[in-house]
């Protein structure tokens, strides 16, 4: 059942993520994050194996904004003048449909990729590479509990949905039944959480993830040369680019 | 190996342990039980120097491992223990298994060299201690797996290999049984006593004295917090008896077999060639199974048989591939799980799953509340239930503050408010102590008695038989 695409190091990934969304940011045109978002990460989104968990996260975390966006500026943009519709108190402006578009693909790409990073990532194998590229101990730690908590939030939430369930609580088909769902999970999903990752930093702690002398990995590298090279590479071309953007271009 | 006198140990929030000495000598094996709130998750979590929680506690006492001589005076100038170099001395293994995963590990393993990679040992050293502590836990053929995708039993063997790989002197072992049928025990106490052989001293905590327990290991009773003396032949139930403590798969008073089936009625239960498979791999079929209004039904048959997916298709958990399920006349198909939960009352395996509020009183009013009740309406409701459990007083603690036999009996009480006339239980006596399953046999005998209707699942006969009229076994393919 795993489609794991498998073509770069995980740290090559979230490099490119990374990069890819400070040029989102400094670029700042709708055509380049809409470019971003259609040609880079929908495929890599779709061909992740994970597709279906990135599009219910998306649609969790970058769906609400992006219809308040699509409201507040399509419908009361103070500097629309071309009406589209007009609706009273309210009007559907061109301009504002443009700065909702403009800020809603920022947002859209900005969200994608992280979440297509962080959500298709091999954690073992990231934290292998830390540990072999000689990365500073304690990151590796703070990185490695983080992202390995990804997995025990969704594996809490779907259980308390469940017990929820078997207790009561109704979820249909409808979208709304399914919102109300994610709201009331929320809360115990929290608390839950701060009780969980108490017991599991205790457990990392005591098998010496937190320790400070030398970590070693059991798998071999699965890094390389040229991808380190690329690496750099490309974190040596966005900041010229970066900087040429904003000092060189105009002069 | 290990040596404890522990004059007192208590957490901020009240004394808890008073008075233990014992030691264990390499290869020894000890037994230690008590009944839930006795004080055994706390003394192996001290002995695996896991006490210092974040939480304000005086230790008074001694603790020696591997010579090295550990004075507790219950001042802040106590020796501070790293759980991590105490674990080279000492493996434990808590009662949850899972929760001693890493979670940032793809396979078996590398979840085993976890501990070793965080010490730095190289690589070649690394392969060789995982591939031998594999070797011993009968794991080597699951090496290259992902452990979020094991089995309770294979879990249960990858968390004691990781606590073993480093060779510790001493393994402590909360309940190392829990859940498992009766080949994954039998397994496992191999495998224990191969470890024992080759030196490591075992140290294993029980709320019940395994029926089989070998007479050449050491057996001690520990009761509200305290070591008690009991002679080498102390072992017979009454004796044990005072402490709570009963002897595995026993039952108080042993009815005889109810038979309060309404015959006439709608059956309570109808499966008709139900088959049931996740992705390609079958794991349920079933040609036909009735259950009669007021009976009792045992669900029987070995890990990974079945039970549990059987169950959850009564209260439409899962849905079936094929085949249909009626509860009480009526199909479940397209009815939404939280519609069912006044006709049907499920228990969860793992209880911890299953509570989510942050008061005992909340979480039993639940379900009332989301049926539609007003909250004092259902709060009465959830009252009655919990007195019914023997719970009344602690109605408004945090159900993770409670011992796990409480919380097992919130876990229950919360289905009873409700007020569902089908009772589906997923190994309800697992981890229960004496009282536990007392209150529970007592519970269930009385929901038959009313004309309620029971369907468990479960690895205890003994337990089964004195509350169920009909057993329905799983082979190993469902």
């Amino acid at each position: 059942m795993r489609f794991r695409r498998r073509i770069l190091n995980p740290l090559t990934e979230l490099t490119i993520a990374g990069l890819l969304v400070v040029l989102v940011l400094v670029i700042d045109d709708w055509r380049f994050s809409l470019g971003v978002l259609l040609l880079l990460v929908l495929p890599a989104a779709a061909t992740s194996g994970r597709a279906g968990r990135i599009a219910v996260a998306f649609g969790v975390l970058a769906g609400p904004m992006l219809l308040f966006l699509l409201l507040l500026h399509g419908l009361f943009y103070p500097e629309g003048e071309r009406v589209l519709f007009d609706l009273g108190p309210a009007a559907v402006t061109a301009e504002g449909l443009l700065f909702a578009l403009e800020m809603g693909s920022r947002v859209a790409a900005f969200t994608g990729l992280l979440l297509t990073a962080a959500l298709s990532l091999e954690v073992s194998e990231l934290l292998d590479t830390l540990t072999h590229r000689g990365w500073n101990r304690k990151l590796v730690y703070v990185l490695g509990s983080a992202l390995g908590l990804a997995p025990l939030v969704a594996d809490r939430a779907s259980q308390i949905t469940r017990a929820q369930q078997a207790r009561g609580l109704v979820v249909t088909r409808s979208p709304l039944s399914k919102l109300r769902a994610l709201v009331v999970v929320g809360r115990p999903l929290i608390a839950g959480l701060l009780t969980d990752a108490a017991d599991r930093s205790r457990t990392l702690d005591a098998r010496g993830f937190a320790g400070t002398g030398p970590r070693t990995s059991y798998r071999a590298d699965t890094d390389t040369a040229a991808q380190r090279m690329l690496r750099w590479g490309m974190l040596a071309a966005v900041v010229v680019f970066t900087s040429w953007w904003y000092f060189g271009r105009h002069t | 190996m290990i040596s404890l006198e522990l004059k007192s140990f208590a957490y901020d929030d009240g004394a808890v342990l008073t008075d233990i000495a014992f030691s264990l000598g390499a290869g020894e094996r000890a037994l230690m039980v008590g009944a839930s709130g006795s004080g055994k998750s706390t003394l192996a979590r001290v002995l695996a120097g896991q006490f210092d929680a974040g939480q304000g506690h005086r230790f008074v006492g001694t603790l020696s491992v591997a010579g090295e001589h550990l004075v507790f005076a219950g001042s802040g100038s106590d020796p501070r223990i790293d759980p991590a170099a105490w674990a080279q001395h000492v493996g434990y293994v808590g009662q949850r298994a899972h929760a001693h995963l890493s979670m940032v590990c793809a396979t078996v393993a590398e979840e085993i060299a976890f501990g070793l990679a965080n010490r730095g040992v190289p690589a070649g050293g690394m392969h060789a201690l995982v591939d031998r502590a594999a070797a011993r836990l009968g794991l080597t053929d699951l090496l290259e797996r992902d452990p979020r995708r094991l089995s309770g039993g294979e879990l249960q063997r990858v968390a004691i290999a990781a606590a073993v790989v480093g060779n510790p002197g001493l393994l402590v072992l909360d309940e190392p049984f829990k859940g498992l049928d009766a080949a994954g025990r039998r397994d496992l106490e191999l495998l224990l006593a191969a470890l024992g052989e080759s030196g490591t001293a075992i140290l294993q905590f029980e709320p019940m004295l395994p029926r089989d327990t070998d007479p050449a290991n050491r057996v001690t009773v520990l009761s509200g917090g305290s070591m008690v003396a009991v002679g080498p032949d102390a072992r017979g139930r009454e004796d044990l008896g005072r402490y709570g403590i009963g002897v595995d798969g026993a039952v108080s008073d042993a009815a005889p077999l109810m038979s309060a089936v309404q015959e006439r009625t709608v059956p309570a239960v109808r499966i008709r060639d139900l088959r049931f498979g996740y992705g390609a791999e079958p794991v349920l079929s079933i040609a036909a199974l009735d259950v009669s209004s007021g009976e009792g039904v045992a669900v029987l048959g070995p890990n990974g048989s079945g039970k549990s997916t059987l169950l959850q298709h009564l209260n439409g958990l899962l849905r079936p591939d094929a085949g249909t399920v009626q509860v009480y006349g009526e199909d479940l198909r397209g009815r939404p799980v939280g519609s069912l939960a006044s006709t049907v009352g499920y228990l969860f395996q793992d209880t911890d799953q299953q509570l989510f509020e942050h008061t005992v009183l909340r979480e039993v009013a639940y379900g009332p509340r989301v049926a539609g009740l007003p909250r004092k309406e259902a709060e009465r409701c959830a009252l009655e239930a919990l007195a019914a459990v023997g719970l009344a007083d602690v109605v408004h603690h945090h159900p993770h503050d409670l011992g796990f036999r409480d919380r097992r009996l919130v876990a229950l009480a919360s289905l009873m408010a409700a007020g569902p006339r089908l009772w589906v239980l997923d190994e309800p006596t697992v981890g229960l102590d004496l009282r536990g399953r007392d209150i529970l046999a007592r519970l269930l005998r009385g929901h038959l008695g009313d004309g309620g209707t029971l369907m468990m699942a479960t690895h205890d006969e003994v337990f089964a038989r004195a509350v169920c009229s009909r057993m329905f076994r799983l082979g190993a393919a469902g």
